[in-house]
C-alpha cells in the first residue's frame, strides 16, 4: 500500500492550491479526482478576482491576501497565469438599489478597498457603449482577474514535477481511520494511505463527508454562462449588474418576476485575455443538472443586449453550466474536524474559489505542518456545525 | 515550426504536448489547458487530433481517451436571434 503525507481529493482549484502548498513543505502529496481536473465549479466559471462582490469580513480579508499571492503567482510558477488588474464596476439602474448600494461601498471602504460611487457621465466615460439611464456605478479600480485554468494547470504541473501522485477517474469506496492514518479505498480497488486527508470536492463535500458519519451542509448551486466569440474590447473595466450583488448577499431585495428571483439572476460580463466575453449568471438551487438551459442563456442574452445594445450581432459559441459549493452560511469551511484527527475540510466557497484559492491552499498547508496560519480564520471552522 | 492541430486557437502540436507533460490526460484537460477547441468550431476539426496524440503520449488506446463534452449551441448563434 502507498502511503502519503497528505491526500487531497478533489482536483479543482481548491485542491490543486492546498496540494501547491504542501509540496512546496516537501510533503508527499497525493491528488484524489473522480473525474478530470478542473471538471466542477474551478473550470466552469468566470476569471474574476471580484473583491467588490465580496462580504466585508474575513472573507474580504481573504481575498485580499489572495490577490497579494495572485500578483507574484505567473513569476512563482514560471507560467503565465493571465493575471490583469482591469478594475470593475457594479452598474446601478433602479433607484431602489442605491441606498443599498451606497452602505455596501461604505463597508467595503472600511476594509481599505478602493471604491467609489461614479455618475452616469463617468460611467460613459469608461463604457461608451452602455445603454443610456445608468444611474450610477460602484468602481473599483483593485478587481482583478486570473485565468483559472491556467491556474489550475501550473499548479498540477508544478506539483507533479515536485513528485504528486495524481490518481484519476476512480470515486472513492471506503474511507476509515486506521491506527491515526486514514485508509482510502478508491472504486477501482486500490487502496492508499495517509495521516492527513483534506476534503476540497466543491459542490461534492457533503458525499465525501458521508463516508466518515459527518454532515457538511454545502450544497450545488448552479450557475450558467454563455460565451461569445473574440471581440475587441468594449472598455477595460468588467462589468456587474447591482442585481447581481443583491441576488448573491440579499436575494430578498431583487425587484424582478418570480422566475428572476427563482433563477437568481444577475449579470456578469468579463472578458477573458483572449477576447471571448463570458456572460453569467444565474444562483439555481436543488438543480443538479450539468446542461444549460435554453430560456436561461436567453434571459442572459437579453439582459446584456439591454445593457450593452451593441453586442446584438455578437456571436455565443459556447455555453455551460457549474455548481458553486454552497455553505449553509454562506462562508467556506477551512479546518481540520474535530473528532476527526487528521481530517481537513477545505471547501464551501461558493463562487469565490478562484478568489479565494490561494489563500486556502496557503492556510491548509500551515495546519496541516501545524503551523501558526498566517490569517486567523478560525470563524470557518468546521466547529461551528458541531 | 510545430504543426498547427487547432486551427480556430492557432494551438500547435508542441503546446498540446506540453500540454499532456504538465499532467492533461483528457481532451477536456488539453482544451483548458491550451485552448485547443475553444474556438468558432468547437473542436470539430481538432478533437480527434487530440484524442490520438493523447492516446499516443500516454501509450493507451485511443477509445480509452476521454473526449470533450459537448455545449450548445450547435452552430455560433446571434444574440438578437435569442
Amino acid at each position: 500500500m502507498k502511503t502519503y503525507d497528505a491526500v487531497i481529493i478533489g482536483g479543482g482549484i481548491i485542491g490543486l492550491s492546498c496540494a501547491y502548498y504542501l509540496t512546496l513543505k516537501n510533503k508527499k502529496v497525493a491528488l484524489i479526482e473522480k473525474n478530470q481536473i478542473g471538471n466542477g465549479a474551478s473550470g466552469a466559471c468566470d476569471d474574476m478576482i471580484l473583491l467588490q462582490s465580496k462580504k466585508p469580513g474575513k472573507i474580504l480579508e481573504m481575498a485580499i491576501e489572495s490577490l497579494d499571492i495572485y500578483k507574484g503567482l505567473s513569476k512563482e510558477l514560471n507560467y503565465d497565469i493571465g493575471f490583469h488588474n482591469r478594475g470593475g464596476m457594479i452598474l446601478i439602474d433602479k433607484e431602489e438599489q442605491i441606498p443599498f448600494m451606497e452602505d455596501y461601498v461604505k463597508q467595503q471602504k472600511k476594509y481599505g478597498l478602493n471604491i467609489e460611487m461614479i455618475d452616469e457621465k463617468a460611467v460613459k466615460k469608461l463604457h461608451p457603449y452602455v445603454k443610456d439611464g445608468i444611474l450610477a456605478a460602484t468602481y473599483g479600480s483593485e478587481d482583478s482577474q486570473v485565468n483559472p485554468l491556467y491556474v489550475m494547470r501550473a499548479f498540477l504541473s508544478s506539483c507533479i514535477s515536485k513528485g504528486m501522485e495524481v490518481y484519476k477517474g476512480s470515486g472513492i469506496k471506503e474511507l476509515k481511520n486506521n491506527n491515526g492514518n486514514w485508509q482510502i479505498t478508491l472504486d477501482n480497488d486500490v487502496t492508499i494511505e495517509s495521516e492527513s486527508v483534506v476534503n476540497a470536492a466543491g459542490a461534492w463535500s457533503r458525499e465525501i463527508g458521508k463516508l466518515i458519519d459527518i454532515d457538511i451542509p454545502i450544497e450545488p448551486l448552479k450557475g450558467q454562462i454563455a460565451v461569445t466569440e473574440n471581440v475587441p474590447m468594449l472598455g477595460k473595466e468588467n462589468i456587474w449588474s447591482a442585481d447581481y450583488i443583491i441576488s448573491k448577499l440579499k436575494p430578498e431585495l431583487v425587484n424582478h418576476s418570480e422566475r428572476f428571483k427563482e433563477l437568481g439572476v444577475g449579470l456578469s460580463f468579463t472578458q477573458t485575455g483572449e477576447g471571448n466575453y463570458l456572460i453569467g449568471s444565474t444562483r439555481e438551487r436543488g438543480n443538479f443538472n450539468k446542461n444549460t438551459d435554453k430560456e436561461v442563456i436567453e434571459l442572459l442574452t437579453n439582459q446584456i443586449v439591454e445593457f450593452f445594445p451593441i453586442l446584438k450581432d455578437v456571436h455565443i459559441i459556447r455555453t455551460f453550466a457549474g455548481f458553486r459549493p454552497s455553505s449553509v452560511d454562506g462562508k467556506p469551511i477551512i479546518s481540520e474536524v474535530k473528532g476527526k484527527k487528521g481530517f481537513y475540510i477545505a471547501s464551501g466557497h461558493g463562487g469565490d474559489g478562484i478568489a479565494l484559492a490561494p489563500a486556502t491552499g496557503k492556510i491548509i498547508a500551515e495546519m496541516i505542518c501545524k503551523e501558526k496560519p498566517s490569517l486567523d480564520i478560525s470563524e470557518f471552522s468546521y466547529d461551528r456545525f458541531i | 515550426m510545430s504543426k498547427i492541430i487547432c486551427r480556430c486557437e492557432e494551438v500547435t502540436e508542441e503546446e498540446i504536448l506540453q500540454a499532456i507533460r504538465d499532467g492533461a490526460t483528457t481532451v477536456d484537460e488539453v482544451k483548458k489547458f491550451t485552448r485547443a477547441g475553444m474556438g468558432l468550431c468547437q473542436g470539430r476539426t481538432c478533437r480527434k487530433a487530440v484524442e490520438r496524440m493523447i492516446a499516443n503520449e500516454l501509450k493507451e488506446d485511443v477509445s480509452e481517451i476521454k473526449t470533450s463534452s459537448y455545449r450548445a449551441p450547435v452552430r455560433p448563434i446571434k444574440m438578437k436571434v435569442l
